[in-house]
């Protein structure tokens, strides 16, 4: 039983970093139906921001969290303009190509300029448990991991229904050729989104390496974007709500069903990648999606 | 077209155009002459103080990486199904025949017979997703399938056979027979006034050059043998069938063509092309190691694919060459005017290539080989024959015969026009 707790704990923490990378696929796709592929990668090198602005710069570390994450959006919204919007976004081939190509790129540069020896992230939030039952504890961690998704889903939800470029946002993901005509500059729009994605993709990916037992390193997303995609299939990949279900869920799966049906533990991917050809396969829109109609 | 007349102009069937044909011909074979004697090993250019390695080995290294890559042009280039899974085929072929030759003592090319059935049925097996799974769905698909390869072979009931995280370490000698007088040629080639002296020291060849030398040669001839064969299938019916599926699925459907069968077969060529990659790749090295089957290895496939040119035979070997050299090249670059040291010693070769996959994207979306066909083509110019309709001159018409004879000139006629459209 304490076991079972202890892995739930686990799960949760793991799921809700997931979680947040699987929002921020989450707004990029609710606007232009694309997957980015360097989406981990943008995270990663916001966490090494994060870190140099926190060791380097003497910035609490909070603060430097929250500098990194606007860095990141500046930067997203910059690539944006310069390498995505001149491309037909019906047209995926292209724009697939370009973020395998800001993937290869991002994790050569963070490579070259940190090197790949992992490096201690300064822990986010407290030590120590917040709960302890016999010898199953719930740690402060775990605890600032769901408060954090909490916050960002709280968070983006008053910023798309209660703000200008929130409706603006919500208008070019439902109808893009509308929105344009009743006079939305879509453009700056779709900018917006992933901006907002890179700020939360950020955060995810500092909250996921201040954890005790982590590191960062240039590699760390690489397997953890395949996590974050399979979170985002399985809540459905336009729905925001869906990523933290489908987060928190392929975070309990990893950390329960793994070792209770006694797989090794390099099977958890494969889990992952499972749940994903599942879902595309039997409900391509997901728990909580719209499922797409195709008109011929 | 060019505004400036062509200067050459053949015409297909003529003398001209034969002779055209083996100038090519004639170039390849002295490139690989000059590939396997001149550059054994030894073969490096300085520039800057850096030594730049063109050895035998690494062009046999770039061949497993052109098989690979003229796989993907079959499923994603001429069937339009974006895959990134193509390292998974590509490390089930190098495993297998690590596996067969280490432990099975098989040879290296009677390995082949079970890597392309293995992978062929396996690429069977994933093609049936991407049935309902369409663009973007299906790269997410086969990029988990990528991921997932190094966990497989680190699973604790495949460990006898592949060696888990320390890697397959395997025999990979070729010796070349008895009668093939490696020696000779080298040392003709070293008597040649003014380039001899690039072709050895006039003292023949150690064994281990002889070796890979000869694996050189076998490894060309297995690809070019590959590259024969997507050619003429793509240039044939399912060809035509595949690339009606990629350029309009419901067109296809209407005019008769299976969905369904099309796209599982070219994934099953295209895994089975992988293989052989693999193969190649691990009878070039000598080991199969977990490490080199990543996701990573299906990007780089991606990018050699794009920067060639998508849907072209041509741009699977520029793909190869890009995607085997740059990185080697770029790790081997120490020091450059200008430019810190610091961002030569890191991983500067997937820099270059995620940078030139978005140039290429950009400014060339044919890829290398549009911008080589555009240039060739002020140069010169090939006018396909036509071929004439066949109503017999007895004029009896429209009997079983003649009409088939009908069909199959049409169908000549649509081939030499995509012939110039789609292949190099």
């Amino acid at each position: 039983m304490e076991l079972f707790l202890n892995r739930i704990s686990d799960g949760l923490s793991n799921g809700a970093t997931y979680a947040l990378i699987a929002m921020a696929l989450v707004m990029i796709f609710k606007a232009t139906t694309l997957i980015n592929f360097a989406q981990g990668e943008f995270a990663m090198f916001g966490g090494f921001i994060a870190l140099v602005l926190a060791t380097e710069q003497g910035i609490p570390m909070w603060g430097a969290v929250f500098g990194s994450m606007v860095i990141t959006a500046v930067c997203a919204a910059g690539i944006e303009r310069t390498l995505i919007r001149p491309f037909d976004p019906s047209d995926h081939l292209p724009l697939v190509i370009i973020t395998l190509g800001l993937f290869l790129g991002i994790n050569a540069l963070a490579g070259i300029i940190w090197r790949f020896d992992p490096r201690a992230f300064p822990e986010l939030f407290p030590s120590g448990n917040a709960l302890t039952y016999g010898t199953a504890t719930l740690s402060w961690y775990t605890v600032g991991t769901l408060v954090t998704i909490a916050v960002v889903s709280g968070g983006l939800t008053l910023l798309l229904n209660k703000t200008k470029i929130g409706l603006a946002f919500r208008a070019v993901s439902s109808n893009l050729e509308s929105s344009e005509l009743v006079g939305i500059k879509v453009g700056p729009t779709l900018q917006f989104g992933w901006a907002i994605a890179a700020a939360v993709g950020t955060l995810g990916v500092c909250v996921f390496v201040a954890s005790p037992f982590r590191q960062l390193e240039p590699n760390v997303m690489v397997t953890g974007l395949i996590f974050a995609v399979s979170a985002a299939a399985l809540g459905g990949l336009d729905s925001l709500g869906g990523a933290i279900v489908g987060g928190l869920a392929i975070g309990l799966v990893q950390s329960i069903a793994v070792p209770y049906l006694g797989v090794p533990s390099e099977l958890s991917l494969l889990a992952a990648v499972a749940v994903l050809m599942l879902v595309l396969l039997f409900k391509p829109s997901g728990l909580f999606g719209t499922p797409q109609v195709e008109r011929v | 077209m060019a505004t400036s007349s062509p200067k050459f102009v053949f015409i297909q069937g003529t003398g001209g155009y034969r002779a055209y044909k083996f100038l090519g011909f004639a170039v390849l074979a002295l490139l690989i002459l000059i590939v396997a004697f001149a550059y054994n090993d030894t073969g490096s250019i300085t520039l800057f103080d850096n030594d730049y390695k063109l050895s035998v080995t690494r062009v046999t290294k770039s061949i497993s990486f052109m098989v690979a890559i003229l796989g993907l042009q079959v499923v994603a280039g001429f069937t339009g199904q974006l895959s990134l899974g193509q390292g998974f085929f590509f490390g089930t072929g190098a495993y297998i025949s690590a596996w067969l030759v280490a432990d099975q003592n098989w040879a290296w090319f009677t390995s082949l017979l079970v890597v392309v059935p293995v992978c062929f049925l396996f690429g069977l097996l994933f093609g049936i997703p991407a049935l309902r799974i369409k663009g973007l769905y299906l790269a997410l698909v086969t990029l988990g399938l990528a991921a997932i390869f190094p966990s497989l072979i680190k699973l604790d009931v495949l460990l006898p056979y592949t060696g888990g995280a320390a890697g397959k370490q395997v025999d990979s000698d070729f010796i070349p027979p008895s009668w093939l007088p490696l020696d000779a040629i080298v040392d003709a080639l070293h008597k040649i006034p003014l380039v001899g002296q690039y072709f050895g020291e006039g003292e023949g060849l150690s064994s281990k050059e002889e070796q890979r030398v000869w694996t050189f040669f076998l490894m060309t001839i297995l690809a070019i043998i590959c590259f024969k064969m997507v050619s003429n299938l793509i240039k044939s019916r399912p060809g035509r069938a595949i690339r009606a599926v990629r350029d309009n699925e419901t067109s296809a459907a209407v005019n008769g063509m299976s969905l369904a069968f099309n796209k599982v077969m070219s994934f099953g060529v295209a895994s089975a092309l992988g293989g052989v990659g693999g193969m190649i790749y691990v009878a070039e090295l000598g080991i199969a190691s977990e490490g080199d089957f990543t996701q990573l290895i299906s990007i780089l496939f991606v990018v050699g694919m794009v920067v060639g040119g998508v849907g072209t035979l041509s741009g699977a070997v520029v793909g190869g060459l890009v995607i085997a050299f740059i990185p080697d090249w770029a790790s081997s670059t120490q020091n450059l005017p200008l430019v810190p040291e610091r961002w030569l010693q890191g991983p500067t070769g997937g820099l270059i290539l995620g940078l030139g996959l978005i140039v290429v994207t950009f400014v060339l979306p044919g890829g290398v080989i549009s911008g080589v066909r555009k240039i060739r083509d002020r140069i010169i110019q090939v006018i396909p024959q036509t071929p004439e309709l066949g109503i017999p001159a007895g004029g009896v018409a429209l009997q079983a015969g003649s009409t088939e004879g009908i069909e199959a000139s049409t169908d000549g006629d649509a081939m030499s026009a995509s012939t110039t459209a789609d292949d190099g």
